[in-house]
This record gives C-alpha cells, structure tokens and sequence, in this order.
C-alpha cells in the first residue's frame, strides 16, 4: 500500500529542494560547510522570489524543502517565506542554529506552516558548545527545542562530531532524550571547505570512532526514540559517501544569489557553468544547465568507478572532495578504498592531533 | 571482544543469564503490569489469549526442532518430555488444550482461536522469528533462548493470583493452563540451565548464549507490543502533511521529516479512521464490515498501521 520516494529512481527527479536563504550566519564554526567566498555572495532572492522557485520545484516534483543558510532566521522575511512553500504545497523544513531566531520567534513560523525544525548544536553542555560556535548560543538553542516540541513540530538535533566532542555521544543522546527530539544526527564532520581547513584540529582517531559507534549500538537497543543517525565518517570506512544521493539525482540547492547548484559546494568548482534562479526557470536550471550534467548518471566515472558495482549506491562518492584532494573532480572520491589517491586519506589521518588550533569561520 | 576471553565461572555465567532476565523479560512489559494491575479490559484480554495462542503452537514445533539438533538419546528423552507437555499423549490433553479452555474461559469460540484468522501480524512476526532463530542456532544456542522458562515460573504464579482478583469474570478452570506451568516451567528450566552451565565452553560459546537468550526476551517483548497496540488509538502525526499525488490519482502523499510515503486509495480509507478514537482493532474491524469480501482484511489493515506508524506517518502512543 506504500513505496517510499526515490527509491533508486532511474531518471533524475527533484525530490528534495535545498534553499540556501542567506549566507549570513551568528556561528562561526570551523567545520562550516558553506563555499568559501560566502561572504561576497549577497542574498539575491526576495520572499516572492522564492515563491516562484517554490513553486517551480513543486512542479518537478518536490516534496520537502530545507530552509537553511548561513542561517535561515537572520532573514527578516522568513516568515514570509515558510508561507510560501506552504502554498506550494511544500514540506517546509527549518534548519536553524537557533540565533539569533529565538524561542518566540517559532510559533509564527508554525503558523505560517512550518512542519519540522532541524537544530543545530555544536556539543553537549554550554561551555563547550560555545567554544566551537564561536559565541554564546546553547542555552538559547535548548529554548528554540524546547518550544519547538510544545508547538508539535518535528524536531532533530543535529551535532557535527569531531575529535573535540566525539567522546560526549552518551550525553548529547541524554541530551536529545530529555528534549524530545524525533531525531539525533550524530554527523560526522566532512572535511570540505573550511572542515578541511581545520581538518588536523578535528579529524578524530578510529578508537575515538569506534567507542562512540559501540554507545551508539548500545543507545539504539534500549529506545526508539530519539531515531538516532549515525554514520562512520568515510575518511575511515574505507567507502565513498553516496554524496547528496548522486549528482543532480534527487535534490537541487537553490543559493542566497539564486545560483541553481548540484550541492552547497559545488560553485568552488572549477570550470563549471551553473545557471540562475533569477534569469531561468528551475527546470532549465536543473536540466539543462552544463555544470549540473556534468557528473550526472555515469558517463563521466574512470575506473575504478565505472566498472565498479557499488556505483549504483554510492555514486562515486563526493566529486568536491575528489577535487580537493587530487586536484580533480572526476577522479574516484579518495575515501574510496579501491581509490589510485587513496594516500590522500590515509596522510590525513596520521597526520590529525589533539593540539592543533583551528580557526573559526570569518564573519 | 577477542575470542581466547577466559570463560566465566558457572557461577557468573548463571548470574549474567538470570540478570538479561531481570533486565528484558516480558513480566515487566507494560501490558502485563496492567494485567497484573488487573486494569486491562475484557476486549484486551482476549485478544492477549488469541494472539499468545499462536505463540503456543510455535513451542513444539521449536521443541522438535531442538531434538532434532542432538545426537544424544539421554537428550532427546528428556526434551521430548516438552512435546508431551504441550501436545498431550491424545487428544483434548496438554498444553494447547488447555490454552484453548482458557481461550473459552474469557469468551473467545475455540474456532475463532484455532483457525488464526486474527493473529496480529506483529505478533505472528515475534512468533516466527523465534522459531526462525532456534532453527538456524546450534543447539546450544537454541537450547540458550528457551531459558526465559526460569523467569517463567513466577510470572505465572503472579497471574493466577492476579486473575482470580481481578477478573473474577474468568472461570477458574481457564486457569489451568498457569497452574500447570508453575510445576513444569522450573524443571524444564532447571534441565535447560544445567545443559547451558555445562556445554558453553568457551567464552564466545556463553556469549552467544546470552545473546540468544536476550534476543529470546526481545521476541516476547514484541509479542507484547503488537498486542498493546491493537487497543490503542491511531492519529495522525502532527507534522505530517497530507496531500494529493500528484503523480497517482487517488493515491496519497504523507510527507514526513525525512520521507514521504505513499498511501493508496485503501489505505487513504484507513488513515482517514486514525483520528485518536478508535482504536487500531475498532478500525481493522469496521474495515472488515465495509469490505467483508476481502480475505484477510482485518490482518492486512494491521499490517499498514504497523508500517504507518514504522514510517512516523501516525502516533499510536497512548
């Protein structure tokens, strides 16, 4: 009586549509996964404008839709905004840090049809959460949980783990339980952009995965709730990630400046030519622009990718880290066991310390 | 956990078996506490009695499925031992038989018990596995996962106890059945226990024992589950959006967090029931009123609340 959707959908098709509504963000992060000139690109979309991508996503068949950022709320217009995609019949989707939103600054939103929050927090107490965000946050985000829940929204505590926080997994699974979280992702940095900046500061110790995997385990028998998400980081599984579910497959990332994108990162790559919300249509942005055929379905893989069975799930794995890290994009995804520039991975690995500083994103 | 671990003396293994049941048995399920609370209703008790019927029929089929695992006849003359308990020497003897007075004791008609017709599907899928896992394990292991029959003794004298207090309604020869089990639940157990002691060598062999055995309470727990479920009432998730799909005409779109799921048009017909008044039961039955043609209706409208409320599309939490 049911199917879930984009099960193993052979023909690309909007499922999911990442809105990036401003690259303006109160956190400071050092794993922040925004492009690196975030700070020239302006947000060029006004609330009506987003309304029409809303509605042009919907027509290629859109399902949800995830406000982030930067952060959603520095926008004035937000609630606006949320009104928007529910008119399009849109499953609106918040994925805030919390700030400067505010516990108040929720029940217009829900009101407005926000159905799901995704909040952000960066450890499992005050002091230490503060310290990766760059600023006095946590308290505030444990009021946004809090109302969150009262107001019936759906609400998922996302944390990105890294050798500073990796031992607190039982306590931000505490954490979680006591707020009533639906959901707990437990997401292992990616070290792309500025993560990969900070990569010798964060990047844990297989002994540190592996306990936190064993709590994990442990965690996921005595409840069901929160559902908890918990992936091992492919820096140490040996496999690429299936990155954003294939290369314009299933979900599209509409910019603060309407650039129409593949994922968040993908305009740092070189050599592509992506097309403009503001200037064409969604369809034409997600079908017919080069960059977003650039890596679509299969014809662009080598070997080891092209004749590997496991290209159907993981897709080749991340094409922005494969250009990171060998100077390629179409090169297997070194966290690829079966990778030529496996090296890249493993150096990495040996070279990660508890002394290292990492620098905070620039404001 | 390396393979060479010194193995635990017999003393602490024992210890460590009887903690899982401390820890996991079903007599601290939610349901069975309100039915030693004596707060569960006729309609809960009977479909308790109908459904743990089929968790009966399953005892000899694993029990043969155990001898047949020994080549050792001392073995396999005590084991058959269970085969008589549950199936008797003729028929109207045994255990079964008497599962089926207590059936009757608490107004169910035999027939509407022996043909399984209204077995939870949640609760057939505890069943099963049960005898899925004895079936695959050694015999060791499988021998392991019947120890929940040293917890088995007390639950029973508790609830004969609580059913002559509370639910004076039953007849208090329905209650043979528990009677019986006070007296052979121990010694079972007691053979059971001392063939685990003597025969998990190694430290790997007492750990596969115990996670037989929790894995065993974990399947009893489910039985539970399902049959709490069938009495509570379904509403839709507070979140979750409905609407039209656009791609399927009648068909539904329930879009979640993390998913979106679709609904035809028959299970359109059930979540438009799932109000947070009826109950999962009230709603698989009037399905049935509506639809009597449909063979199975009553299991397959089980089996979509179960899935829905898997996939977070509804909330069945109170």
């Amino acid at each position: 009586m049911t199917d879930e959707e984009g099960a193993a959908a052979p023909t690309p098709r909007v499922w999911n549509l990442i809105a990036e509504l401003t690259y303006r963000c109160p956190l400071r992060c050092p794993y922040c996964s925004n492009p690196e000139g975030f700070a020239s690109i302006r947000d060029g979309l006004s609330a009506d404008e987003w309304g029409r991508v809303f509605r042009e996503a919907a027509a290629l068949g859109a399902v949800h839709v995830g406000l982030t950022g930067g952060e959603p709320s520095a926008r004035r217009d937000l609630i606006a905004i949320v009104r928007h995609a529910a008119d399009a019949e849109l499953f609106p989707h918040l994925v805030t840090a919390g700030v400067p939103l505010g516990a108040a600054g929720l029940a217009p939103l829900r009101d407005a049809g926000l159905r799901s929050v995704q909040l952000s927090i960066q450890d499992a107490t005050a002091a230490a959460s503060d310290a990766i965000a760059g600023t006095a946050s946590f308290d505030r985000k444990l009021e946004v949980a809090r109302e969150a829940r009262r107001l019936g929204l759906a609400l998922t505590l996302n944390v990105v783990l890294h050798r500073h926080n990796l031992a607190n997994v039982a306590a931000l699974i505490a954490l979680a339980r006591e707020l009533d979280a639906d959901r707990l992702e437990l997401a292992n940095a990616q070290y792309d952009g500025f993560a990969l900046r900070n990569r010798d500061a964060l990047l844990p110790t297989r002994e540190q995965l592996e306990a936190a995997s064993a709590v994990v385990t442990a965690e996921r028998q005595r409840a069901k709730r929160p559902e908890l998400q918990w992936v091992l980081p492919d820096y140490f599984s040996g496999r690429p990630k299936p990155c954003m579910g294939g290369w314009g497959r299933g979900l599209v990332v509409v910019a603060p400046d309407g650039l129409v994108l593949p994922c968040h990162a993908a305009r740092d790559l070189p050599g592509l030519e992506f097309w403009n919300a503001r200037a064409h249509s969604l369809a034409a942005c997600w079908n017919d622009a080069p960059g977003m055929n650039a890596y679509r379905g299969e014809s662009w893989m080598r070997e080891p990718c092209r004749s590997c069975p496991e290209r159907a799930r993981d897709f080749g794995g991340c094409r922005c880290q494969a250009h990171r890290l060998t100077g390629d994009a179409a090169n297997t995804d070194p966290a690829c066991a079966l990778a030529p520039q496996r090296d890249a991975i493993t150096a990495a690995r040996e070279r990660a310390v508890d002394t290292a500083a990492w620098v905070y994103r620039g404001s | 956990m390396s393979n060479d671990a010194t193995p635990w003396t017999p003393v602490e293994f024992e210890a460590r078996l009887r903690k899982v049941g401390t820890e996991r048995y079903h007599d601290k399920h939610p349901f069975n506490l309100r039915m030693h609370a004596g707060t569960l209703t006729q309609d809960e008790l009977r479909t308790w009695v109908r459904n743990r019927y089929y968790y009966q029929t399953r005892i000899p089929v694993k029990d043969a499925a155990i001898l047949g695992k020994s080549g050792d006849s001392a073995f396999r003359r005590e084991w058959v031992q269970r085969l008589h308990d549950h199936d008797g020497r003729a028929p109207g003897e045994g255990g079964l038989e008497l599962w089926l007075r207590l059936a009757q004791a608490v107004g169910l008609a035999r027939g509407e018990v022996t043909s399984l017709t209204f077995v939870l599907p949640g609760v057939r899928r505890a069943c099963d596995a049960y005898v899925d896992l004895v079936e695959r394990a050694d015999l060791l292991t499988a021998v392991a996962a019947s120890l929940t029959e040293m917890f088995a003794g007390d639950i029973m004298t508790a609830r004969i106890a609580a059913f002559e207090r509370h639910y004076p309604w039953v007849d208090a020869e329905g209650l043979a059945y528990f009677r019986s089990r006070t007296t052979v639940a121990p010694r079972d157990a007691a053979f059971g226990l001392a063939f685990v002691l003597e025969h998990a060598a190694t430290h790997a062999d007492q750990q596969r024992c115990l996670d037989a055995l929790a894995s065993k309470c974990e399947i009893l727990w489910g039985l539970l589950d399902a049959v709490e479920a069938a009495h509570r009432q379904p509403r839709l998730a507070p979140h979750a959006l409905l609407r039209e799909d656009k791609e399927r005409p009648g068909h539904l779109l329930a879009v979640l967090p993390e998913r979106g799921v679709r609904v035809s048009e028959s299970g359109r017909e059930i979540l438009k029931l799932c109000d947070g008044t009826r109950t999962s039961d009230a709603i698989a039955v009037a399905l049935r009123n509506r639809h009597p043609e449909i063979e199975h209706i009553t299991t397959d409208v089980h089996e979509f609340l179960d899935q829905m409320e898997r996939l977070g599309v509804i909330l069945r939490d109170g």
